[in-house]
This record gives C-alpha cells, structure tokens and sequence, in this order.
C-alpha cells in the first residue's frame, strides 16, 4: 500500500536521465533482445538494481519506456531484455553497440527476497514475462541455502520466441534441488520437449503448494489462468506474488498513467501479493 | 415543442412496445431548465424521460457512435443538423440503415446549453444572449434528409446573406496577415479535443492524433502543434462536415472553428460540386473526398 | 488591518510585477483564465478579481500545459543533455479563489512528496507566492465546503485578500506572504474596513462517507448509466484546478530537440494504451469512472484528501451535462448488492 516514507535513492532530478553507453547488445529471440550498458567512463552503473526493479530506459530523440532491469551481483552493468513491440523499441532494437543512451532509476519495489526464505519457489514465466523472473532465479541460486526446492516452468509461443535459452536448458537444471519446465504453445518439427499452455502445464507438473510461493509472469491472459489453476491447486493468496505493468511515463508515481486504484504501480508495484491484488480495482 | 414531445415519446413507446427497436436516442432534461442533454431510452418506461425543447441542441446523431459495434436496433431523434449526421454515418459505413428508426423534426432554431451554464455559473461578469445559438441562426438544413418519419411543421432556413461572407473577408488578407491570423486565433487552444469528440464526421477509430506510432503531431501546446491539430483535422472534414456547428459551439476558448470548416466547404463545392456533405442518402455514395479512382487525373494519391 | 484600496490596485499589480510574473485573473478577448498583468491591456482585457472566478485556473503558473524538461544533442552514437529547464522566477498567483489554491496544494502533495521530489515543479512552486482572494459569496455551482476546501481561510495562501468594497483587507499568512508584501508596503494603509456578509451554498453537497462507498462500487451499473452522455473529450481534465496528469514527449530538429511534458488527461484512450496495444481503460466508461474515482476516491486513500476542489468548472463547461454533483448524490443514494 502506498509508502509514505519510501527513501528516495535518486539524483536531485528523477526524471532527468544518466547518459550510458551500450556495451553489447545479445539476441535473445527474434524479437528480443538484451542491451548492457554502463557508465560511459567505462566503470560501473548509474544506480544499483534489486530483484524485480525497473529502470527507465531511455532512447533520447524518440522516448522512453520502463523496462524490468536484470539483477547481478556483481552489478559491473545493466541489463535490460526487450521485446519490440512499440515505436521505441523498434528504434532500440536498430541501435548498435556503443550506441550513448539514457537510463534512471531504480524504479518499483522489487520482489520480497527476504520474505520469501525458506520457502520453494514456482517460478511459472510466459514469453517475456521470464526476464523480470530470471532476475529472482538468479538470486535465488545465488544465495542458494536460503531457499528450498526450485521449480522453474516457462512457455513461450515457439521453440525461437523462448528467451535466456542457455540459462533454461543449460545451466538452471544442473543447479540442486532445481527442476525446469519448459513449454511451447504448439508443436514444432526440431521441438521434442512439452507442447501445450503454460497453466495446463502446471497443473500436470503440479508442483506442491506447501509452504511454497509461486512467482508469476507473462501476457495478461497467461497471468489469468494460471492465478486460476493456483488456486485449484491448493495455492493461498498470501503464497502468489506478480508483477504488473502498465502504461507508465514517469517511473516516479507522478504522472497519473500507472494508477491502480490509489497505487502507483511505478511507484508501490510492479510486484504484489495476490492477496494485495484482491483488494484493487480488477484493472490488473 | 410540448407537441412534439409527446408525439416523439408516442412513437418511441410504440417502437418499443411493438419490439422494433431496443434503444432510444434523444435528450433529457436535466435538473435545470437549460440542461437538455443526449440521453439513450432502453425500453417502454424510458420513454417519459424523452423530451424535445428550446435547448435539444446536441447533435444525437454522435451517440450512434457508442452503438456501432452493438447490434441493437436504434430509434433516434433527430433535427435537420443531426439527419445529416446520420447520412454521414451511413455514408462511411459506421452504422446500418436498417438498424435505425429516424424520427425526423423540423427544428425551429435551438438556445445554447452552455452559454446558459456560463450565464448561471456567474464567472463572467457579462450575460450572453439567451437568442437562438449562433450555429442555429446560419443554419441552412432545418429540415430532416432523412427520415422513416416526421414530426411537427417543416421551417425554413435561418441562414441570412452571403453564408461565406466571413471566408471572403480572409481570404482577401495577404498570406502573412491570414497566417498572423490563425497563428492568433489557434494559440488559445488547450486540446481538449472537445471539437472533436462531439463532431459525428470524426468517426474514425483510431485518430491520426492518438497515433503514436508514428506520431503525426506533437501534444505540445505550441503555435506549430496546435495548428498542425487544427489544419490536419479541418482538412479531414473537406467534403465531410454537415454543418452541425457542434465544434464550435462546445469550445471552450471559442476559436471560431466553423469558419475553417465554411472555407472547406466552400472550396470543395467550387472544385467538386455537387450536394454538400449528408444533404442526401444515396445508398453506395461517397463524399468527394473518399473516392479513388486509378484514372484520377492527381497522382499524390 | 492592512488595507490595499482598490484605486491603489493597478499600481500593486505594477509593482509586483518589477519583480515578479503576476498571473491575475482576466477577461482577455475571448479567453478567461490567469494572464500576466503585464500582458494586461487597458480597454480591451477585463481584470475578473471582483467575478467570481475564471474558467481556466492557475495550475498554469506551476503546471504548465507544456513544459520543457531538458535539451537533447544526438550525434551518431553520441548523445547529451547541456541543459536542464527548471524554473524558479519567482511568480505571484494573485487573487486566487480558495478552491484554486487548494487545488495547487493538492499538486504540492503529488510533486513534493511520496518519495521523490519532481525538480521542475518544485522549481516553480519555490519561486511561486500565492495570493488568495477569500470568497463569501458562493456561485451557483460551487461546493468547495463540501471538499475540505475553506473558501474564508484558504490554507495554502501566503496572503489573504478580502474584497471590503473601497479595497481589500490584506492579510499575511507566511513568510512568502510577508516578503511580496513589503514590495508594496507603501501601497498598504492601516485601518478598519468591514467585511463582507458571508452567503450560504447554494449547492447541497454531501461528501461524507462517499471514498468509503466507493470502494466497493467499482462494478456497479450505475457507472454506465452516468457515463452515457460523456464523449471523452478533456474539457473537464483541462479546466480543473487539480488535474495533474501529464505526458512525457520529445521534440526534435534534425540532432537538437528537448524533452518536455505536457498535460493530459484520463478521458483520452491514448493515455493508457500499452506499446504492445492492450489497454487496461479502452471503453468510455472505464476512462470516465477512472476520473471520478481518483476525484472522490482514490486521491483521498493516497493523500487523505479529495482531489476535487469544488469549483464547479467543469460542471459549466461539459458539453453533455455531466455533472459530478450529481455523480456524488447518485453514489450517496445508490444501493449496492454484495
């Protein structure tokens, strides 16, 4: 709910961007890509991020979007995996490396890390949805003894549209106590693995409900299954944490576009419990 | 008026009763005298909420608007000025005839709404004339062009002397003058879009200004975006505007917006010809502007 | 008390505005609203201290319908910002009306508080004095008592004025208050002056209860029932004293341009249309319950207050009656079925 003492972090001027130069630009789909940058003297990032946090993302003659920021650890650069899908991200899509561009923030609350310890984790992704996700795997792996069993189950449209390919097959499955599922919607010739929606998926996967927490991301329509199938699997309100989006402007719970009843998502969000959804306008 | 009231509320009530139509569209009133607003009737006890009166301003036929993608069967009410909205509804295929029950009334000149909100609100310092609304007085089209019945005694136009008289007076300044001019005249604009909103020739679905990809032209509220908005969007109305006066009527910084919309009409009647926009239905026709033709003599298109 | 006669006023406005922009409230041609008194024009602007208010309100002096944020250079691969845009001249806001002042403070919440302070509002209302103008006859559309608004004490002012015939009583309120008052110190008289007598409402609002009752209201039918007539234009956004949502958007040359922000509003579908295309309040009726739940409900769970001040501009101004008087009554009086 709304945070009247959320310490600001930011410069004098939050909405004036820190210029950044992009450092390497990687192909995740054919419509996603991942931008690293940094600062443009070469050593470290305009501001840290946590799990789940936002920056502002700033192409200067065109615009600017919130885009979810990778976590690392060793915060060396930012990444951000975009999807094109509007007129910004086209025209970032067609920049090259070395590219200067504008980024502010950390923006948003970020997943509760610590409230979550202790406790399996149900990462469920669709699509795009799996990078703000990937930014809690990674610090969940991190940090590994302070979790329990770790369920990823990921789906996207086609074998080429899932992203963080070699994070899914390669390197999350061998980690302990960790199984990953993955998902295409429909059946493809060079494709052996499941085929089907993400929410049917979980259900046959069925990953127990007890004392675990389900993390959930993807297209609106994902989303709403899956919070569906949660339930009837045994999930609490109290055990089901999603980030939004929305239209945002911003970043800094000012402009008015992001509002969900009286919450900012830019602002209080983008991550909630359901059981904090429950209690907003059905507009998420 | 008390006259066509009760006939409109009789044939409504009828429709209903009979199950021809599903909705209603006219006025009400609202608390006050002057508060005559649209109001959409959904069935038989509706019907003694319909009222025609000195102040049925509002051009209903940009409620159809809300009904385009529903399948209900719409009677509606309508003055000479809102039958030719209809025509134009029909014309650009947004609504079907045989969904509409036209009940056509002659209008006998309307007093303006707002103007009596501002009088009663006490922010200015003036009254305005409690007359007939100024889009009424040069109003050519009293009369319904289209209709499946009519109501009350046909008028005659109001519209008195050189109805272009205002266009010729500018278009005799020298371009800088006629630049400084609209330069002036659109810098008090806030783009509240009310002109466009309450215009039924602006049926488009997505408008050119919510485009953002690419953007045409710019939210700032600058000489250059302002105009931009202004010349674009009276440029789309060429062949298209019935007149109505709605959008100048609802300004509420009063940029005298017909007068661009006359200049476009006077000008497309000198290069095409024919009937002015929604004076007639001929099912399949098309305003000048919204015909191509692969011989068209001009190669822009 | 502190008199300004009104013969002294005009030489009040001048001095002011050595200093200062003075926005005051005017007839100018066909626009009212607040202009600055040095783009008054004797004979042909009317000042409106003594009407009862102007259609567009004094956001304008620390909201500007446009504002530019920062310069942008893009050459190649490079860009920059030389140039950040806040502005601190100092303003004056001079006869504003209690709804008027209460909706900047309002905005003050907005801008300068829940975790981030915006540098360029802040800039504004940090060079920005208010002089309010004490209000003791209510118009016919007016309802700020019922809006935490106290139209005789306006809170917010740095001076007061109250109309006392041959001039106004001039009452300071802040610091802010007494440093443009000593501007004009030798314009001041000491003496007594009778106030006026104050008028009751004519309007009959009852607020009480209404945010709590929305809550549970935000499927009911009679939103569509209210939202019938509303052609989602911005008039009502636009005339409002407390309206704040803004736009962020870019304006270039070839390489040189800037960033600016420009308001908007919640009645247009672009404002909350997604880049992929989906948006959460596409139809006219989510757009328009959306505006007076943040009016009546959602602003007052965030900031403790409404954020509708009572003016009654927009009940003037709507080209199809939509009257949020009558969308207050209509939810006081509404049944809800659980």
């Amino acid at each position: 709910m709304p945070d009247q003492d959320h310490k600001c972090t930011c410069s004098e001027q939050p909405l004036v961007p820190t210029i950044v130069e992009v450092i390497d630009i990687i192909d995740r789909t054919p419509d996603v890509k991942s931008f690293f940058v940094r600062n443009v003297d070469g050593n470290g990032v305009p501001f840290q991020v946590a799990p789940g946090q936002c920056g502002m993302v700033s192409h200067l003659p065109i615009g600017e979007a919130m885009i979810s920021c990778t976590w690392q650890e060793e915060q060396e650069y930012l990444e951000f995996a975009i999807k094109r899908v509007g007129l910004l991200t086209d025209e970032l899509h067609q920049i090259e490396v070395g590219q200067k561009i504008g980024v502010r923030g950390p923006y948003g609350n970020g997943f509760p890390v610590d409230a979550c310890k202790g406790r399996d984790m149900v990462f469920i992704a669709g699509g795009i949805g799996l990078a703000p996700l990937r930014s809690f795997i990674k610090y969940c792996f991190k940090n590994r003894a302070d979790y329990g069993k770790i369920t990823i189950l990921y789906g996207s449209r086609s074998k080429a549209d899932l992203c963080f390919k070699e994070e899914l097959f390669e390197l999350w499955p061998q980690e302990t106590n960790t199984e990953v599922f993955v998902t295409i919607d429909n059946a493809q010739a060079d494709w052996d693995g499941h085929v089907g929606f993400v929410p049917s998926y979980m259900e046959e996967v069925n990953p127990s409900s007890q004392g675990a927490i389900a993390v959930v991301c993807g297209p609106p329509i994902m989303i709403k299954f899956v919070l569906q199938s949660l339930e009837k699997m045994g999930y609490n309100d109290d055990q089901v944490i999603t980030t939004l989006e929305m239209r945002m402007k911003c970043g800094i719970g000012k402009c008015g576009r992001c509002n969900i009843g009286s919450e900012f998502i830019c602002l209080d969000g983008p991550v909630y419990y359901l059981k904090q959804l429950r209690d907003l306008p059905p507009e998420w | 008026m008390k006259e066509i009231t009760n006939k409109v509320q009789a044939i409504a009530a009828k429709l209903f009763e009979e199950g021809k139509i599903d909705v209603f569209l006219a006025w009400e009133k609202g608390e006050l005298n002057f508060k005559t607003k649209s109001y959409v009737a959904r069935n038989a006890l509706d019907v003694k909420n319909i009222v025609f009166d000195e102040y049925s301003i509002y051009n209903v036929s940009n409620s159809l608007l809300k009904f385009r993608d529903s399948h209900e069967r719409i009677g509606i009410a309508v003055k000479g000025c809102d039958s030719r909205g209809i025509v134009r509804l029909l014309e650009d295929l947004q609504i079907k005839r045989d969904r509409l029950y036209i009940v056509g009334i002659p209008c006998p000149g309307m007093k303006d709404p707002l103007a009596a909100a501002r009088n009663h609100g006490g922010f200015s310092k003036k009254q305005e004339e409690d007359g007939l609304a100024k889009k009424c007085l040069d109003c050519i089209q009293p009369n319904p062009v289209i209709y499946d019945e009519l109501v009350g005694p046909e008028q005659s136009p109001r519209q008195q002397g050189d109805r272009f008289a205002r266009v010729k007076e500018i278009e005799q300044m020298s371009a800088d003058e006629r630049y400084k001019f609209w330069e002036d005249t659109f810098s008090t604009c806030i783009r509240c879009y009310a002109c466009r909103q309450v215009c039924v020739a602006c049926d488009c679905r997505t408008c050119i200004f919510d485009e953002m990809k690419p953007q045409w032209v710019g939210r700032e509220n600058s000489s250059t975006d302002n105009m931009m908005y202004h010349l674009v969007k009276h440029s789309h109305m060429a062949g298209r505007c019935i007149e109505c006066g709605e959008c100048e009527r609802v300004c509420p910084v009063n940029i005298p917006l017909m007068l661009l919309n006359r200049k476009l009409i006077k000008d497309v009647g000198t290069l095409f010809g024919g009937p002015e926009a929604g004076m007639q239905y001929v099912e399949g026709s098309k305003p000048p502007l919204s015909v191509y033709r692969e011989n068209d003599p001009d190669s822009f298109l | 008390m502190k008199v300004l006669s009104k013969a002294k006023l005009e030489a009040a406005l001048n001095k002011l505005s050595d200093r200062n922009e003075v926005f005051v409230p005017m007839q100018k041609g066909q626009q009212s609203g607040y202009f600055t008194w040095k783009s008054f024009e004797n004979g042909q602007d009317e000042l409106m201290l003594d009407a009862l208010n102007v259609y567009q309100s004094p956001k304008n002096a620390v909201l500007p319908q446009t504002e530019k944020m920062y310069s942008i250079k893009s050459q190649g691969v490079e860009v920059n910002i030389d140039q950040t845009y806040e502005d601190a001249h100092p303003t004056i806001i001079f006869g504003a009306r209690g709804c008027d002042v209460k909706g900047i403070i309002a905005m003050d919440d907005v801008f300068l508080t829940r975790g981030y302070e915006d540098s360029f509002y802040k800039a504004r209302r940090s060079g920005n004095t208010i002089i309010a103008n004490a209000c003791y006859e209510p118009g016919a559309n007016c309802f700020c008592n019922a809006m935490e608004v106290n139209s005789l004490e306006p809170v917010g002012a740095d001076v007061i004025l109250r109309d006392a015939g041959d001039g106004y009583v001039w009452e300071v309120k802040s610091d802010k208050g007494e440093a443009v008052t000593a501007l004009i110190a030798d314009l001041l008289e000491e003496k007594e002056a009778k106030l006026p007598e104050v008028k009751p409402f004519i309007q009959k609002v009852d607020y009480s209860g209404v945010a709590e009752k929305l809550k549970s209201m935000f499927d009911h039918p009679l939103w569509d029932k209210l939202s019938q007539p509303c052609i989602n234009c911005g008039m009502c956004t636009y005339v409002c004293p407390s309206c704040y949502c803004f736009d962020i958007q870019v304006k270039m040359w070839g390489e040189e341009g800037y960033r600016f922000r420009a308001w908007d509003s919640c009645m247009f579908e672009e404002y909350s249309r997604e880049a992929g295309g989906g948006n959460p309040r596409g139809a006219s009726k989510e757009r328009f319950r959306q505006r007076f739940l943040h009016k009546l409900e959602f602003f007052k769970e965030r900031y403790g207050t409404p954020l509708c001040t009572g003016c009654g501009r927009c009940i003037i101004v709507c080209p199809t009656d939509i009257n949020i008087v009558r969308i207050i009554d209509a939810v006081k009086e509404a049944e809800i079925n659980a």
